[in-house]
């Protein structure tokens, strides 16, 4: 038989067992959050250092003409070089399943037969490529072989798609070539299918005379021996292979792209993600010592008269203490078996589903042992600091104070502003006015209580805000573009002959074609900023509404005149009247800034006229996509003009590369932003459970302290029923309360977030209150605290006149 | 084990009972208590001078607010006396440090209480170990023993598993003796132990308190009941906050008694 002083702890914990659930679980929550979010994101960076150093990432891709083996042996050469491969990179339209032979379907008619995009890339050798390297999986063919492809991992965020499943390609021949998809690989150098809307194809060399592209490369991808090499050194160098290696052999360059070394595209929005989601584990860390604090100091209160008899009868305050403490460590303890197990899962699925969005990569197993360690550390170590003041206090307390304390509640009422005030309101059915009075009656413990809960609502409605705010920035960017379709052809076309298709499809009220580069603009100290691209449209255009920030728009007859937008601007502290040299396919134009305006989640880019670029490049006539509005605007009416469009430019034997609709590229936005969110929401959930959770303890402790109280009511005639109503009406009035002071707090917090999200994503964010979500919590609120405190109210209304008086 | 016990108790009473009013055990001079807790500081205890001897059955009597809980709160160390000394068994209860003071009255005086005060969540034999378990006394795995022969003492083995919640308040009030008892201290300080009982079973309770005296036990108690105020060795008359009468006489019923 253990001890009696330990044996009063298992006892205690099993007496009370819901105090002792509420407890456990808030202590669990704490435990949750931290493995959660720390092992989780973990998980997520050790997948991230394991597999991305092992793809070897490019420090400069060039988009070139046409090259073969030899080059890339000569780049491989150069001083500084630690690896060169070659690509061949081509974006064609597909179909799912084996379509040869097949009717054309009416455009439209099923979603699952539209075209999609697809990157077809093939490397010399995959399996000995050295750059930018994909892993296929285990038993997949690799290289693929003859008539095979292997898909992009991703590939699946975005389209039903399985190994043994073939697609249909068009390779802009108008004859159609069938691949068997032989399984799946890892690039975790591949922008995730989610966020660019087209798939990822891998395939040999071989394959592509077949697919009618030449067998040579058009990318080249080098990766750099210094491990702390700059950017601005990586470009001079891309620069230096540019001029002094493929350009000695005819090789011309149309683009460079030059990523900040060791960093993924990504990893501003995991940061993001990461960052928000320590914010939510320490507030749940936070709350959760609250609630533990509140339990803690009730549950001593509750037993200053054992604590008494226990020192009269020989136990000393440490002791004592001790014992409590032993409590604690077991609800710890306790919670610790909820909260590990759970944590540990979630964490996992954390990773994974992090994994998959951002194309990380497998995740490890199990959580980092220092993020088990820290959660153990939470779950013992919080509880016992926020127990440790409450029961040194009320286990300090003089024998006598202790075995004189009557039980009832000592706390005073009818001084107070806020008792003056509720004295005032009269006509109240007098179980709600016992409620409101309740309510203040502890006010130490309404106070630790509506911190927690208000700290819940503002989380709640500020991510409501944050949600607002990024549809906002959704439609603002839509509002930029004021066309429904947009077609993309893989080689420059004629300008005449696809707008005559074009405005000849059925649907279609209005066209208007542009010409699209990329550029790459000189920097005084020899670097090269590959990041722009150009657009060459009408000035006149309508479909397109800049907001001008500064200066002017283009004005017909402009020659060398540029309208750049704030992206590029804040790069290279461009002003207006500034003159700078951009490389176009190519070629070098001086070009001078006449307007700036306002980037939103483009890029940099720059305006020209039309009309002048097609002259400044030699190639008049040319555009590179065709912009179309259509009758009906909506996603079904867009996307089936889409169809209609490509099949009929298809017919007159224009290849298309790509056809995106206004509101897909929204959702595509929408997506990106959607992941914050998600993670958001997943946090204002989990804080607003602490939040009920820490209401419901509340409640409890509270009809527990009041038992004798209640039976003096109910022996003196308060029926079942107006008991009830008063603990109802006291748990109410703290949700609600909680909302009012967490409305307050909403705009600052939320405004702070979008702040915080838009640093983090360097995507300009607009902002937006949301009203609805400050009123649908209203009603949540008031909801969700009548439901915690159903189940204390009905255990008050229980209480018999017996038991107030049997009660110690 | 229980019977080894149950002798070495009864050994104790020989031994004790030979030596009779023997030395003085509890030593009050000058005692004050002042409330201030008031508007006006109360003075509870008006300079209380008392010599209690080994052995003595002693009766605390007097009207309500007369005082006798806060002097029998200063012998038991539960309450600090404003001026004066109280010393127990040679130790300067007055002096003593709060830990010190507990461990202290853990091994010299068990208490009694009114309300019984059995802790809820703990067994009958659970609430009697208690004290050993706080003070160290007797190896761990020998309380439980130890604990049951004071049960048969007090008649309740056959209640020591169960909850004190199931027992009667006579019941209870037998276990918190036992407990009292549990370190074996020479003195028990009961504040109206038989208030909250019906007569025969506060009969049955202060009959226990003979038998503890009769095995030499030093027993202060404060009673309302005249009954058994007139049966201890020695009353004494509390008003406001003084002893103003004392009556002394042998201790009744079978066995010796002490004149
Ligand atoms: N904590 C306190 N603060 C102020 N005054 C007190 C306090 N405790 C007791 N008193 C006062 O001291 C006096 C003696 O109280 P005490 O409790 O000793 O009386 P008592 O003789 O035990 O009475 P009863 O028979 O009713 O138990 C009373 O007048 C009481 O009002
Ligand atoms: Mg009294």
């Amino acid at each position: 038989m253990a001890e009696p002083r330990w044996s009063k702890i298992g006892r205690d914990l099993l007496a009370h067992k819901i105090r002792t659930l509420l407890t456990v679980l808030s202590i669990a929550i704490g435990v949750f959050a931290i493995l959660v979010v720390i092992g989780g994101r973990g998980m997520l960076v050790e997948s991230f250092d394991s597999n991305f150093p092992r793809s070897v990432p490019a420090n400069a891709t060039l988009y070139t003409s046409d090259f073969g083996e030899e080059l890339v042996r000569a780049v491989a050469r150069q001083p500084g070089v630690r690896a060169a491969d070659g690509r061949r990179s081509t974006v064609m339209r597909f179909r799912l399943g084996d379509l040869r032979g097949v009717e054309e379907p009416p455009a439209g008619v099923t979603v699952a037969e539209r075209s999609r995009s697809i990157e077809i890339v093939s490397a010399g050798d995959w399996a000995s490529s050295e750059v930018e390297r994909a892993f296929a999986d285990e038993g997949v063919p690799w290289p693929p072989g003859p008539g095979e492809v292997v898909i992009e991992r991703s590939a699946t965020q975005e389209v039903d798609i399985a190994q043994g499943d073939s697609i249909t390609v068009d390779a802009g021949d108008g004859e159609l070539r069938v691949l068997r998809v032989v399984g799946f690989a890892h690039d975790i150098n591949a922008f995730p299918a989610m966020f660019s809307g087209r798939l990822r194809g891998f395939v040999s060399m071989g394959e592509l005379t077949d697919l009618r592209q030449p067998e040579a490369y058009n990318q080249l991808v080098v990766s750099m021996d210094r491990a702390d090499l700059t950017r601005d050194e990586a470009s001079r160098f891309a620069a230096h292979l540019r001029d002094d290696v493929l350009a000695p052999r005819g090789v011309a360059v149309y683009g460079m792209n030059v990523p900040k070394p060791n960093s993924h595209f990504l990893g501003d929005i995991f940061r993001a993600v990461a960052l928000l989601l320590l914010a939510l584990g320490i507030m749940a860390l936070l709350l959760s010592g609250f609630l533990v604090v509140n339990t803690v100091s009730a549950l001593v209160t509750q037993q200053v008269r054992q604590v008494g008899v226990m020192k009269a009868i020989g136990g000393r305050s440490s002791q004592i203490m001790w014992m409590y403490l032993a409590l604690v460590a077991a609800y710890g303890v306790l919670a610790l078996l909820v909260g590990l197990p759970t944590g540990g899962w979630w964490a996992g699925w954390f990773a994974r589903f992090g994994g998959g969005l951002l194309n990380f990569g497998d995740a490890p197993a199990t959580a980092p042992g220092y993020a088990i360690a820290l959660a153990i550390a939470v779950g013992l170590l919080v509880p016992l600091a926020a127990a440790y003041f409450p029961i040194r206090t009320g286990t300090r307390i003089s024998v006598v104070n202790a075995l004189t304390r009557t039980g009832m509640s000592s706390a005073k009422f009818g001084h107070g502003f806020i008792d003056r005030v509720l004295g005032l309101v009269r006509g109240l059915p007098r179980p709600v006015a016992l409620g409101l009075r309740n309510t203040f009656l502890r006010k130490g413990r309404l106070v630790m209580t509506l911190v927690t809960l208000t700290l819940a609502s503002t989380v709640v409605m500020s991510v409501m805000s944050v949600r607002s705010s990024m549809l906002k920035t959704v439609d603002d960017v839509a509002a930029w573009w004021s066309y429904d379709v947009e077609v993309s052809y893989q080689q420059p076309v004629n300008r005449a002959a696809v707008e005559r298709e074009i405005l000849s499809t059925p649907g279609v009220t209005g066209a208007e074609s542009w010409i699209l580069h990329g550029a790459s603009l000189a920097r005084p100290d020899g670097s090269e900023n590959d990041a722009p691209s150009v657009i060459g449209l009408p000035p006149a255009s309508t479909f397109i509404k800049p907001r001008l920030v500064e200066g002017r728009w283009l004005r017909p007859g402009d020659v060398g005149l540029v309208v750049i937008n704030t992206d590029i601007a804040n790069d290279e502290g461009l002003r207006i009247g500034d003159t700078r040299t951009f490389t176009v396919r190519g070629r070098e134009l001086e070009w001078r800034v006449v307007g700036i305006v306002q980037g939103q989640m483009m890029g940099s880019l720059v305006f020209t006229d039309r009309e002048y670029l097609s002259r400044a490049l030699g190639e008049e006539g040319a555009v590179g996509r065709t912009v179309v509005r259509t009758t009906d605007t909506s996603d079904a009416g867009q996307r089936l003009a889409g169809d209609r469009l490509e099949a009929r430019l298809k017919s007159a034997g224009f290849v298309v590369s790509g056809v995106r609709t206004q509101r897909g590229m929204s959702t595509t936005l929408a997506n990106e932003l959607g992941i914050l969110v998600t993670f958001l929401i997943v946090m204002a959930v989990i804080l607003a459970a602490v939040g009920i959770i820490g209401l419901s303890g509340t409640m409890i402790i509270n009809v527990l302290e009041s038992t004798r109280e209640i039976g003096v009511m109910r022996a003196v005639g308060a029926s079942h029923g107006s008991i009830f109503q008063v603990f109802v009406t006291e748990g109410v009035v703290i949700g609600v309360l909680s909302w009012a002071f967490g409305a307050v707090f909403t705009y600052p917090v939320s405004l702070g977030l979008v702040l915080l999200l838009e640093k983090a994503i360097t995507i300009p964010l607009s902002y937006e209150f949301s009203w609805s979500g400050v009123l649908a919590w209203l009603l949540v609120v008031a909801g969700i605290s009548a439901v915690a405190s159903l189940l204390p109210a009905f255990r008050a209304s229980q209480v018999s006149v017996r038991d107030a008086i049997a009660y110690e | 084990m229980h019977a080894s016990v149950h002798r070495s108790l009864e050994g104790t009473h020989e031994h004790v009972a030979r030596r009779s009013h023997g030395r003085p055990l509890i030593e009050l001079s000058s005692l004050v208590k002042v409330y201030d807790t008031g508007e006006v500081p109360f003075t509870a205890l008006k300079g209380i001078d008392l010599v209690v001897d080994e052995g003595e059955f002693v009766g605390l009597i007097g009207k309500s607010g007369s005082g006798k809980t806060t002097l029998i709160n200063m012998i038991t160390g539960i309450d600090r006396p404003s001026s004066g000394q109280v010393v127990v068994d040679g130790t300067p209860v007055h002096a003593l440090g709060e830990n010190a003071l507990a461990a202290w009255r853990g091994r010299t005086i068990g208490v009694v209480f009114q309300f019984f005060q059995l802790l809820p969540t703990l067994t009958v034999v659970e609430n009697v170990m208690l004290p050993m378990d706080f003070c160290n006394v007797h190896a761990v795995r020998e309380r439980e023993s130890y604990a049951m022969a004071l049960l048969e003492q007090v008649e309740m083995v056959d209640q020591a598993h169960k909850l004190p919640a199931a027992l009667s308040g006579g019941q209870q009030q037998r276990v918190a003796i036992a407990r009292a008892l549990a370190n074996d201290p020479p003195i028990l300080a009961a504040d109206e132990p038989t208030g909250n009982l019906d007569s025969t079973t506060a009969e049955a309770v202060f009959g226990l308190f003979e038998k503890l005296v009769r095995q030499g036990k030093t027993i202060v108690m404060v009673t309302h009941d005249d009954d058994l105020a007139a049966r201890v060795t020695r009353a004494l008359h509390v008003r406001d906050g003084e002893i103003v009468e004392e009556t002394r006489s042998p201790l009744k019923g079978s066995g010796q008694g002490h004149g």
